[in-house]
């Protein structure tokens, strides 16, 4: 490699001028402010976990100048919030294509604290994969994990490529040691939802129900082949279940292909992008397996 | 077109010393003629031992102490090692590649390297005592450990830009290069 020290120096330092442009300062929480990117004209991207009031935020541009900011909605599970702000206040960020990081690939973090200049951190992708729910339920279209520290006020500022692209949202709540970032496809899906609705949208059936364990002779039955699965304790009327045909003493033994053991495993499915997908139900009714299709219908604002 | 890397860390190596005193030890490096700069709380006594990267022990001497600018500039009769390049701080931009040359936990001149977070002082709201966050520091995205304290830090042509000090948060934090100046024009005055 004959590329020298200083000419990689600088190469960092212009991917960290030129990805400012679009990294704000975020005004959410006591103490120390987090960072943030004008992701499109008029929306900020941040972490949810630091947006930590819902009124009185404002947000510091790369430019200078504090200006007052709304919520326009949040999505724990994935670990996002969005914020809006008036037009044409800074420079939309260069997105780039996480898809093909790989371990080794060199990054850097970027973030804004108030109205001092960027903030940069450096290091190197440790891990990726494909997709994954975070601990608190998001679906994640990747993984990204890399070495790099994630300082005070850096959480929700992006992770760029050395050609200044922004290829995510660092988050420092989603898990640890390593530092993982938010993909660019998952942050645009959930900014859709957000400014269509004001938030993510989750599945229901619209069924209570419990885990039940199959007697060894239910288990060997043709058509069934499930150690368990819920029992449907109630059902919503006119309710994703009702419509489908599900009734109250019905055994779900899987979901979409996925066994179906605890409630968790169901919640998981709907906390992902399945809203008016038609999904197929095993269930065993009657001591007799049998398949039912069920279009999944939205959960209710407020329901559980 | 400037040297590898390595070619300027060994550069770099030549000019760091380590300081004794007792059983702990810091880092400093080759300022002028004779003199050394590490910091204050890494010389607790007018008079310590100065060890070269040859193995060459030496006496120093207490010149000039600034414990509010965690300096100090020792004199250190048969240094003969060549001065460091400088370059202000104030001049660089997030990103910028860095390294570190010092004795992490006793490690004798152990490198690092990372990169310029910001430069100035530390934003409201962040885990330091508030003399120290107002105060102006280069700060580095960089691993330090016990040990460093007094050594140089670097940008990517081997020119000294702080002296590393502190970790604060992960942070590592250096005092401006610019502050030596300031506290030997001080002296002189």
């Amino acid at each position: 490699m004959s590329t020298t020290l200083s000419a990689f120096s600088d190469q960092l330092a212009d991917a960290v001028e030129r990805a400012a442009g679009s990294v704000v300062s975020v005004h959410a929480r006591r103490g120390l402010p987090s960072s943030g990117v004008h992701w499109r004209d008029g929306l900020v991207v941040t972490t949810d976990a630091t947006v930590r009031r819902d009124q009185d935020i404002e947000v510091t541009l790369p430019h200078g100048g504090r200006i007052p900011a709304e919520l326009a909605g949040r999505d724990p599970g994935t670990d996002l919030a969005v914020l809006r702000i008036g037009a044409g206040r800074a420079a939309a960020a260069q997105l780039g294509d996480p898809a093909g990081l790989r371990a080794g690939h060199l990054v850097l973090a970027l973030g804004r604290i108030g109205d001092t200049g960027p903030r940069a951190a450096f290091g190197t992708v440790s891990s990726t994969g494909g997709k994954w729910r975070s601990w608190k339920g998001g679906e994640l279209d990747l993984l990204i994990q890399s070495d790099l520290t994630i300082y005070p006020g850096l959480g929700g500022g992006p992770l760029i490529s050395p050609d200044a692209r922004i290829l995510g949202i660092n988050s420092g709540g989603l898990s640890r040691p390593l530092a993982t970032t938010i993909p660019v496809r998952t942050v645009e899906r959930v900014l859709d939802q957000i400014v269509a609705k004001g938030y993510v949208a989750r599945g229901w059936l619209g069924a209570a129900m419990q885990p039940v364990r199959f007697s060894a002779a239910m288990r060997t039955r043709p058509g069934i082949g499930h150690e368990g699965g819920l029992v449907i304790l109630s059902v919503e009327p006119e309710g994703p279940a009702a419509l489908a045909g599900l009734m109250v003493g019905d055994v779900i033994t899987a979901l979409d292909g996925h066994p179906t053991l605890h409630p968790d495993q169901v919640l998981e499915l709907l906390a992902g992008d399945v809203v008016g997908r038609t999904l197929t139900v095993e269930l065993v009714r009657g001591g007799r397996g049998e398949k039912v299709e069920l279009l999944v219908g939205e959960r209710p604002r407020g329901a559980r | 077109m400037s040297p590898p890397f390595h070619t300027l860390a060994a550069g770099l190596k030549q000019c760091v010393v380590e300081i004794r005193l007792g059983g702990a030890a810091g880092s400093g490096f080759a300022w002028d003629r004779d003199m050394v700069v590490t910091n204050a709380h890494v010389v607790r006594a007018g008079r310590v031992e100065v060890r070269r990267a040859d193995g060459q022990v030496l006496a120093g001497k207490v010149v000039v102490a600034d414990p509010a600018r965690d300096l100090t500039v020792l004199e250190v009769p048969g240094l003969g090692l060549p001065p460091v390049e400088r370059r202000d701080a104030g001049t660089m931009r997030p990103g910028e590649t860095l390294f570190a040359i010092g004795h992490p936990l006793g490690v004798r001149h152990a490198l690092s390297s990372g990169v310029l977070h910001a430069v100035g002082p530390l934003p409201e709201g962040y885990p330091v005592p508030p003399a120290l966050r107002r105060r102006v520091w280069v700060q580095a995205d960089l691993r330090l450990a016990p040990g460093n304290s007094g050594g140089p830090l670097a940008d990517s042509e081997g020119r000294v830009v702080g002296i590393n000090t502190m970790i604060v948060a992960g942070l590592a934090l250096a005092v401006p290069i610019a502050q030596v100046d300031v506290l030997l024009r001080r002296r002189a005055a």
